[in-house]
C-alpha cells in the first residue's frame, strides 16, 4: 500500500466512561482527583470530571499503530492538549499524511469532540520498513 | 506578586539538574491493564509497550509539589515522545528526569505557571530507549 500525502487514515472513535478513567488512573498512577471526583473537579472550575490528557494521547497512538501495523516504527509522537474532553461523550481520533520523504513519512492527528471540536492535536513521524 | 515570584524563582533553580533516577520493570501484567485501560486490543502489546507506557512506568512529575502554591489546579499541555528502540517485558529501565524551563504567562484569563520537564529513559543495556518532553502548567 502506496502512503501519499493527503491520504486520511481510518479514524478511531472512543467512547470513555467514568469507569475507564479510574481504570486509566489505576494502570498510569495518575489519581489527580479531576479524573475522577466530581466535586473536586468541579471545586477547581471544570464543569465535571475530565479525560486525562494521557488517555487522549493513547488513544490517538493507537490510532497511528492501528494504521501503520507492522510496516513501519513510529520515531516521535507529539500531542497538545487544547480542549477538555468528559466521560460519556465520544473521542474521535483521526490522521492524515502530511509528507512522505523516502522511508520518512510524517503524519498529523486530532481528536475531535462530538461537535468536531479539535480537543487535541498532535503529529507523528514513522520510518517505513523498506 | 512577591510570593509569586519568588516561587517562580526557586522552580527556576531548578532547570537542568537531574532528578534522583528511578528505575522499574516492564511487567507482563501492569502492561495488560494498562492496555485494558486504554482500550486497545492489538495483541503485539502483549509483550511490547505501546506508545504512552513509559508514563505508567514511572511518575512522570518532578516532585514539583512546591508548585501546587501556585493557582488552584494542574493542567497537562502536552507531550512529546521520541522513540529510539522498542520496549519489552522484562525490560528494566531507568528514567532521569530534569525541569527544562519555567515561566508565567499572564493572558486575559489570568496567570499561568509552565513547567517544561524532560526524562529519558535507558534500558538494561545501557541504551536510551525513549525521551518524553511535557508540558505541566498551573492555573
Amino acid at each position: 500500500m502506496t502512503v501519499k500525502v493527503g491520504d486520511e487514515i481510518p479514524e478511531l472513535v472512543k467512547h470513555p466512561t467514568t469507569r475507564q478513567l479510574v481504570q486509566y488512573a489505576g494502570a498510569q498512577g495518575d489519581f489527580y482527583e479531576i479524573h475522577y471526583d466530581q466535586a473536586f473537579a468541579q471545586g477547581v472550575g471544570l464543569p465535571g470530571v475530565i479525560l486525562h490528557g494521557l488517555l487522549k494521547a493513547a488513544f490517538l497512538g493507537q490510532l497511528v499503530t492501528d494504521w501503520l501495523g507492522d510496516r513501519g516504527t513510529l520515531t516521535t509522537f507529539e500531542v497538545s492538549y487544547r480542549g477538555i474532553d468528559v466521560p460519556g461523550r465520544l473521542y474521535r481520533g483521526r490522521g492524515r499524511v502530511t509528507k512522505v520523504e523516502g522511508e520518512e513519512v510524517e503524519l498529523e492527528v486530532w481528536g475531535e469532540d462530538p461537535d468536531g471540536q479539535r480537543t487535541t492535536i498532535g503529529n507523528a513521524a514513522v520510518k517505513m520498513f523498506p | 506578586m512577591s510570593a509569586t515570584t519568588s516561587l517562580v524563582e526557586r522552580l527556576r533553580a531548578r532547570i537542568g539538574k537531574a532528578e534522583p533516577a528511578t528505575e522499574a520493570t516492564v511487567e507482563a501484567g501492569h502492561l495488560k491493564r494498562f492496555v485494558e485501560a486504554i482500550g486497545d486490543p492489538n495483541p503485539r502489546w502483549v509483550h511490547e509497550a505501546p506508545p504512552t507506557f513509559l508514563v505508567a512506568l514511572v511518575p512522570v512529575s518532578m516532585h514539583l509539589e512546591e508548585a501546587e502554591e501556585y493557582g488552584k489546579g494542574w493542567l497537562n499541555g502536552g507531550n512529546r515522545f521520541e522513540y529510539i528502540e522498542p520496549v519489552k517485558v522484562g525490560d528494566r529501565i531507568t528514567a532521569t528526569g530534569r525541569v527544562a524551563d519555567v515561566y508565567e504567562k499572564t493572558g486575559g484569563s489570568g496567570s499561568l505557571l509552565f513547567i517544561i520537564f524532560e526524562t529519558e529513559y535507558v534500558n538494561q543495556h545501557g541504551r536510551t530507549v525513549a525521551k518524553l518532553r511535557g508540558t505541566a502548567i498551573r492555573r
